[in-house]
């Protein structure tokens, strides 16, 4: 995760004490990160009646996979479809944005032409301004243009980020510039510098912010929520949340059953993708994360 | 060979001649930030102007939409449910930025002791943050329910409850706020192990040699050393819990009867429920005064750099 330097030592006469009361400390609150998601999957594989059984089985007495099955035939409760349009417009989000991204960052880290401050301070001063500002006239335009129920509602407006040109634009800033002119030298134009030099040696934070930005598009709630109405075109997230509200019941649900397994089948993929891949995750959000929100 | 760079770098100014190839240097220049200023102007410069603007009309998606001045804001000012929301935002935003600037600091510098497997409890602690609210939200939901929740089953076991977290009025937004810490703590606690990472050990050998022991150094170095950091954390969760919307429409709906409505709530009713857009937008701007006011609050804190 970080260089190998040394945190303190436990050197005390305590420090036997120490140790034992921190694992404990630690195992409990693991317990307390993973009974969750082990509570999840075992109420997937009960019958409805069993979820509600008092007191509850720890684990389901004669596990079943009816609801799973259930989810890969009904339209309403579609989680392989939505899962793919939550993967479709991710990906498609993470590569618009990281091509209209670094090239603006390229240009404003290293091109010169009038206006630049000018705009750049534009641009950056709306960090300051919650998304949420944007959603009513978004919405407005979407519709006019015909986009709702579209991957397009999702895609295009994500794709000017602009904490993502802050941070590229930095990287790119620091780039020695002599390297840059024996290059220019040797006949590189600037489209050239930019795709043969620029992107592969920030790779790694072109990276960091493809994860960011990917896992931002999958997660997000409230946009799609808005431009996406129709069940075959819902996300995950706007699939699982309005099941919230058509299976709620109080604080409980009509078919928990039924609830968790649509909540494991969608994210059991996204916990085995963060077992591979979790090093690159954790480094892309401590990088990203220093620099914004 | 100085003044092929100088040419190539950058364009010749004053010179007559040279004026054409100086433009079209320029507007060569500018394909490359265009793409994104383009989208940036349609879907982010635009729609802020067209918030502030809309703000001031009774915009319903259908019929007429007069001019009506500070109608809406008036409204707002004499809205119960809109002071409701945002009070109810305000204490779920500061009391989960409490939480989330607070305790992963303690987790992370228990996460930076030397020990076995380390890694595997970083790796595990930030796995809910990877997870979308709607999932946390359903599962959290069906774990704290007063009736067959485990939760309160486990609690029955020692005695306690049943607790109705959820769908009790003063208990609704505490517990929002620790599922919040729950599905989260991973991030800051990212942010925390960077800052940790940097602090040289030098000051504790230095400290150790003087006599100071686990808890002291804690207290009188690490967090001390960390304060930059830590402010950091608390004005971006802040910045960010003032935004909260999945929480509410996933776990809770707003309710029980209006005890988690927040602002971006309640606009999202008004917008999308009752068709009132130029009421929402007049929520969304008093809304965005308010997190800019924060904001620039992070500016003047981020600004300073830490000298060890």
């Amino acid at each position: 995760m970080q260089g190998e330097a040394q945190p303190p030592r436990l050197t005390d006469t305590s420090a036997q004490i120490s140790r034992i009361a921190l694992y404990v400390l630690l195992i409990l609150l693991a317990i307390a990160i993973l009974f969750p998601f082990y509570w999840m999957v075992a109420t997937s594989l009960k019958t409805n009646p069993e979820a509600f059984y008092y007191p509850p089985d720890f684990y389901p007495p004669q596990p079943t996979l009816e609801h799973y099955e259930i989810i890969m035939t009904r339209d309403d409760i579609n989680v392989p479809r939505w899962g793919w349009n939550s993967l479709v417009i991710a990906v498609a989000t993470t590569v618009v944005t990281l091509f209209v991204t670094s090239l603006a960052a390229y240009g404003f880290a290293r091109l010169d032409f009038p206006f630049k401050n000018l705009i750049f301070i534009v641009v950056i001063f709306t960090l300051m301004i919650p998304s949420q500002i944007y959603m009513i006239p978004n919405y407005l335009l979407v519709r006019d243009l015909g986009w709702l129920d579209t991957y397009h509602a999702v895609i295009w407006p994500a794709a000017p980020n602009v904490f993502g040109l802050f941070l590229l634009r930095q990287f790119f800033s620091t780039f020695p510039r002599e390297l840059e002119e024996a290059a220019t030298v040797d006949g590189a134009s600037r489209i050239r510098i930019y795709w043969q030099l620029m992107i592969p040696v920030n790779r790694n934070a072109l990276i960091a912010l493809g994860i960011f930005v990917f896992l931002h598009s999958w997660n997000d709630l409230f946009w799609p929520l808005i431009v996406l109405s129709r069940v075959e075109n819902r996300t995950l997230p706007v699939g699982l949340a309005v099941l919230a509200g058509a299976y709620g019941a109080g604080d409980s649900f009509s078919e928990p059953a039924l609830i968790m397994a649509a909540s494991s089948m969608s994210s059991i993929p996204v916990l085995i993708v963060y077992v591979i891949f979790q090093r690159r995750i954790t480094q892309s959000f401590m990088l990203t994360g220093m620099g914004g929100r | 060979m100085i003044s092929t760079i100088r040419r190539s770098l950058l364009p010749e100014k004053h010179s007559a001649a040279g004026s054409w190839r100086t433009w079209r240097w320029y507007l060569g220049n500018y394909a490359f930030i265009l793409p994104f200023l383009i989208l940036f102007a349609i879907f982010i410069l635009r729609p802020i102007l067209a918030s502030l603007q809309m703000s001031f009309f009774r915009w319903e998606i259908f019929g007429p939409k007069p001019f009506i001045g500070f109608d809406n804001y008036d409204e707002l000012l004499n809205d119960d449910l809109w002071w409701v929301a945002l009070q109810n935002t305000v204490y779920f935003a500061f009391l989960t930025s409490a939480l989330l600037t607070t305790v992963p600091i303690f987790i992370a510098i228990a996460l930076n002791l030397p020990f076995r497997g380390r890694n595997v409890f970083r790796t595990l602690f930030f796995f809910p943050y990877v997870l979308s609210a709607s999932v946390v939200g359903l599962v959290m939901r069906w774990l704290l329910g007063q009736q067959f929740g485990i939760v309160n089953y486990l609690l029955g076991i020692v005695g306690i409850g049943p607790i109705p977290f959820i769908a009790d009025s003063d208990l609704v937004i505490p517990s929002l706020s620790v599922i919040t810490l729950w599905w989260a703590f991973g991030f800051p606690m990212l942010i925390y192990l960077a800052g940790l990472s940097n602090i040289p050990q030098d000051i504790y050998e230095a400290a150790r040699i003087d006599g100071a022991r686990g808890w002291q150094m804690t207290r009188y170095i690490t967090i001390p050393l960390l304060r930059p950091i830590i402010l950091f954390v608390a004005v971006t969760q802040l910045i960010s819990h003032f935004q909260v919307f999945a929480q509410p429409y996933v776990i809770t709906n707003g309710g029980p009867a209006q005890d988690s409505f927040t602002v971006i709530f309640y606009m999202f009713r008004a917008a999308w429920t009752y068709f009132r857009m130029g009421f929402g937008t007049a929520m969304a701007v008093l809304l965005a005064v308010i997190i800019m006011a924060f904001t620039l609050l992070q500016f003047r804190f981020g600004g300073r750099r830490l000298e060890y």
